[in-house]
């Protein structure tokens, strides 16, 4: 018997302290440092700390309660109404209400919104479209509608994002450095790092530097680069597809005939940008949803084939074409890499670094893949390369019906599904991205906080 | 001209000839050796370019050889002849030519494929052709490049140590402006690099092949040290002369058009290692130090002429004098001869042949006033003579009736008185006829002797006319039958004469017009303006003259006529010449005779 007790205290004792070893400490400076700005960037890592939307997804992808706890959908989804949580106040203590939240959702979409009309009833936010809007509750996760106080949601001053977020702005420096102090009285309980310092601007060797001499806790880590991070033994985080990066085809100008674009989508060799250029950390893809999300993938022919290509381009006459590109490294490359490919289909192509007022004939981009409804992730890859389509039918073969449809076009050629990764120190603790790749830093913690 | 302005003017040129000839063979001298010395130095540089050149072919061949050997190109290279993975080298080469101060370098596996490219990353998996020159000497490549531009460089290959010569390094640099830069230039050069990337497409000189296509010349791809090269399309001759023969070309160029900014270009075609030309080298050489101090030269040689030409008209004009002044005393001296001054001399210095002349020239005046003297007097012994003549026999003409007449007398003293006083008034009525023809005789040779100097006066021709003709129409009768014409010109007919003397010589002449008519005819008297000349004419329709009493009609004493003096002409010709005038005959024989006195017309 009492070698029973022994053993029963002893188990004990050692579960409590292996629950104390793995507890997340409260308390600690978390040290991150990203290439963009962390708000107008495509994580928008510091956008996410600063503010909320009425929904967000979940580290699974699954679709979540956030400023909005409930939402209901009449009239065939052309009407929709989401219930704000009660009790939350900005980070200067303004309480969250309907009204501001219109204001806001106005503001971020600035005329060219889903929907016709958002007005508040009471203390719920109602959405009306003249289509249906089955997708509407994903499509509000996006950081686009978020909701901040002066309606800056956009981010154009990141000073004033003042939001109902796990952090607020506790000093803007510099332009490299963002210092966020946790809200206390954040509804989904206190962040557990008392304050993020998010050094922006960095370059990825100069991340990578500081992380391993302590300068950094979270360092990010692209794709073309996460094997040389294994390599090197970082603790690395990957998420799962994240992001898919494709080629948009103007479908005006020198481009306006389709069988230029069909050539130009044959000319593309997907496997050297994979294989060589991504180190084959993207999966390869003719279709705008990942295989594990759609199932139909693979029935998008991805391989290339210059003499279709050649065959398609005929005689057509073709002037000399742009391909704009954003950011450098791997997308510089990948850019020159197709520019070389549709020079050998007869295409005289130059990459060049996109700037915000350019229209190129080729535009090398980087598209979310939120959400783990295929339905909500196709609608929001579309709304946010400028196509207002609505993707209703939420059945496999609708689902590839439409996109066939889309994709027959020839405006938009999917090349590779690319994860998000960051590479972490030995504090960081219990540090997840979400679905769309965004680290939760208000969910990590440090392993010397007090 | 005169003869000393000839002598001056043939002087100051042979001078001036001279010194010019001998000024422009120093300024021909001058820019020869210039231009030798300009080609010399442009020689010398081509030479250090080439030196230069060969010296970075060696850096390149040894940079890439380097990283041929070094471990990181080994690991390289053995990871992917193991393993047949190529990509996680694809910034390799980036590295690799970063360390190694490359701007070109690109690992190509053994198939041939680029593995790496650190001047176009995303050129990987493509061929490199270039790769099949490894272990040969560097060579001349133009790389394409991301951007569509292309790039001219220097480049070697190497097959990495230890791969079974499977994997390759092709390295090089770029012949760019810092090229340029790095280059040895003298001050006052300017190098320059123009590149075009369909030049070698346009002429091979390996194979011969040369494009239809003529290269155009775009000034913009000519790059200089410091960006563009100025003046850059004044090059385009000289460029376009190395692409077509592929061999060094040299000439002058000048972008402003000033002398002093003109270059001495020297265009060096650099060539790959199938000889075709990829780019041209240009080595300008600035010509100002030349032209300046040819224009220094210039200035001197210019001053120097101007001073001897100045120093050449001083010595022509006091040799023209010292040469020409005897004989200008002797153009003097022969004018003054012809004048009629026979006595003049002119001065005799030295011994030369102008002093001879001179000395001729005095002995010729001499001779011919001596000679003139000796005709005067034969002359006047002539006159003399022919007076004698004349008086004698004018004298003897009535002498022999008085003779006569007076020995009638003394033998008719024998006849009874009433005979002798018929006899008597007949012989005193001859004795007084001939003593007044003796005495009018007398009177015309007194009045001959006793011509009076002329008394101008300003007188119209018409009046003189007009006083003849009043004379003479009573005398000129319906008797002679002789008609009397007279015909004067409407316009005025000014003339300064003596009104006495002219009216005496023109009614001389009408006499003798009517002398020369005893059967009757026409006297024409005119007067009419010829030029500043006045004619006055007297014309008559007698038997006219011979040619030989037209010749000798002027003569004193020369007389056609029975009782004729022979002074009525002379005298008019003398009262003619007196008034600056001429007189002549017009006749032909059984055509009657005209004379024609031609007098100045005044001046109004």
């Amino acid at each position: 018997m009492f070698r029973r007790c022994a053993i029963s205290v002893f188990l004990a004792l050692v579960g409590i302290c292996a629950w104390g070893r793995t507890r997340p400490h409260y308390g600690g400076t978390l040290r991150v440092e990203i290439a963009g700005d962390g708000i107008t960037s495509s994580d928008a890592t510091v956008l996410h700390l600063l503010l909320d939307g009425l929904t967000r997804f979940g580290a699974d992808g699954a679709l979540q309660p956030a400023l909005a706890t409930n939402w209901t959908a009449d009239d065939g989804s052309h009407r929709w109404e989401f219930s704000l949580r009660r009790g939350v106040q900005f980070h200067n203590g303004d309480p969250l209400t309907a009204d501001r939240v219109v204001a806001s959702l106005n503001l971020a979409c600035n005329g060219d919104c889903p929907w016709t009309q958002v007005h508040a009833v009471g203390s719920s936010v109602v959405f009306v479209g003249d289509s249906p809007m089955p997708n509407l509750p994903w499509l509000l996760a996006e950081k686009q509608f978020l909701i901040s106080l002066a309606g800056t949601a956009d981010g154009t001053a990141p000073a004033c994002c003042i939001g109902t977020g796990p952090y607020q702005l506790a000093a803007h420096s510099s332009p490299q450095l963002v210092e966020l102090s946790a809200n206390e009285g954040y509804w989904g309980g206190r962040a557990f790092a008392d304050k993020i310092e998010v050094a922006t601007g960095k370059s990825i060797r100069d991340q990578w530097l500081d992380l391993s001499l302590g300068r950094a806790d979270v360092v990010e880590v692209p794709a073309e680069d996460l094997r040389q991070a294994q390599q090197q033994r970082l603790t690395v985080v990957v998420s799962p597809a994240a992001e898919l990066l494709a080629l948009k085809i103007a479908g005006t100008g020198a481009l306006a005939n389709p069988m230029l674009r069909a050539s130009i989508a044959q000319a593309v060799d997907r496997s050297a940008l994979s294989n060589v250029i991504f180190q084959k950390q993207g999966e390869i893809t003719a279709s705008l949803l990942p295989q594990e999300l759609t199932g139909y993938a693979f029935l998008f022919p991805a391989d290339r084939d210059l003499d279709k290509a050649h065959e398609l381009r005929g005689g057509l006459a073709c002037p000399p074409l742009t391909l704009g590109y954003e950011g450098d490294g791997a997308m510089q490359l990948a850019a020159q890499r197709i520019a070389l490919n549709l020079r050998e289909a007869g295409f005289d192509v130059q990459a060049v670094a996109l700037k915000a007022p350019q229209h190129p004939d080729l535009a090398l981009r980087l598209l979310p893949l939120h959400g783990s409804d295929p339905a909500a992730a196709m609608e929001i890859l579309l709304h946010a390369e400028g196509e207002q389509a609505t993707v209703a039918d939420a059945s496999p073969a609708a689902l590839y019906r439409a996109e066939h449809d889309f994709l027959a076009r020839s405006t938009l050629l999917p090349l590779l599904d690319l994860p998000r990764a960051y590479a972490l120190g030995p504090r960081v603790r219990d540090f997840v991205l979400l679905a769309d790749g965004t680290p939760d830093l208000a969910s990590a913690s440090l392993e010397d906080a007090p | 001209m005169s003869l000393r302005q000839k002598l001056l003017l043939v002087f100051s040129l042979t001078v001036a000839a001279a010194v010019a000839a001998v000024a422009w063979t120093v300024l021909v001298r001058i820019r020869r050796v210039f231009e030798l010395r300009d080609q010399e130095e442009t020689a010398l540089f081509v030479s250090q370019f080439q030196r230069e050149f060969q010296h970075r072919s060696a850096e390149v061949a040894a940079a890439v050889d380097r990283l041929a050997a070094s471990d990181s190109a080994r690991a390289l290279a053995l990871g992917l002849v193991q393993t047949g993975d190529a990509s996680p080298y694809l910034t390799e080469a980036q590295t690799m030519a970063q360390d190694a101060q490359l701007d070109f370098l690109e690992v190509v596996g053994p198939d041939g494929n680029v593995v790496s490219s650190a001047q176009w990353p995303a050129r990987f998996g493509y061929a490199e052709p270039a790769a099949a020159n490894a272990a040969q000497e560097p060579f001349l490549k133009r790389e394409e490049l991301p951007d569509g531009s292309t790039a001219l460089g220097l480049f070697a290959v190497r097959a990495v140590r230890g791969s079974d010569a499977q994997v390759k390094l092709i390295g090089g640099e770029r012949l760019d402006q810092g090229f340029l830069a790095d280059l040895p230039a003298a001050p006052g050069m300017q190098i320059g690099l123009y590149g075009d990337a369909n030049m070698a497409a346009i002429v091979n000189l390996a194979t011969g092949a040369t494009s239809s296509a003529a290269p155009v010349f775009d000034p913009t791809r000519l790059l200089g040290v410091d960006g563009s090269l100025p003046g850059a399309a004044y090059y385009q001759r000289l460029i376009d002369a190395a692409l077509k023969s592929g061999a060094q070309t040299n000439g002058i160029v000048n972008p402003t058009g000033r002398r002093e900014d003109s270059l001495n270009a020297t265009a060096i075609p650099l060539k790959n290692q199938s000889g075709a030309v990829m780019a041209v080298l240009i080595v300008a050489l600035s010509r100002a130090g030349m032209v300046e101090a040819q224009q220094h030269i210039r200035a001197i040689a210019y001053g120097v002429a101007a001073g001897g030409i100045l120093l050449a008209i001083a010595f022509s004009l006091w040799t023209a004098a010292r040469f020409s002044r005897p004989i200008e005393q002797l153009a003097r001296a022969a004018g003054e001869v012809a004048g009629g001054n026979w006595d003049v001399r002119v001065r005799e210095r030295g011994r030369d042949e102008v002093s001879a002349l001179a000395r001729s020239f005095n002995h010729m005046t001499a001779q011919l006033a001596d000679q003139r003297e000796r005709l005067i007097q034969s002359e006047r012994v002539a006159a003399w003579r022919e007076l004698a003549r004349r008086l004698a026999h004018e004298l003897k003409n009535p002498l022999f009736p008085l003779q006569l007449t007076v020995e009638n007398l003394v033998r008719a003293r024998e006849l009874p008185p009433e005979e002798f006083d018929e006899v008597f008034r007949e012989s005193t009525s001859t004795l007084s006829a001939e003593i007044a023809n003796l005495k009018k005789i007398i009177g015309r040779f007194s009045d001959f002797s006793k011509m009076p100097k002329p008394e101008l006066e300003r007188i119209d021709a018409k009046d003189l006319v007009a006083r003849v003709r009043s004379l003479h129409a009573q005398a000129i009768g319906p008797a002679t039958a002789i008609e009397f014409k007279v015909e004067v010109a409407d316009a005025p007919m000014p003339l300064r004469a003596d009104p006495e003397l002219l009216h005496r010589a023109l009614s001389n002449l009408v006499l003798n017009a009517i002398d020369a008519m005893p059967n009757g005819g026409t006297l024409t008297l005119s007067a009419r303006p010829l030029g500043d000349k006045i004619e006055l004419r007297v014309a008559d329709t007698g038997e006219g003259l011979t040619p030989e009493e037209c010749e000798r009609l002027f003569t004193p004493y020369y007389t056609t006529k029975q009782h004729g003096t022979g002074l009525g002409l002379a005298i008019v010709q003398s009262v003619v010449a007196d008034h600056a005038g001429t007189i002549s005959v017009e006749s032909r024989a059984g055509g009657g005779a005209a004379f024609i006195i031609m007098l100045p017309r005044a001046d109004a």
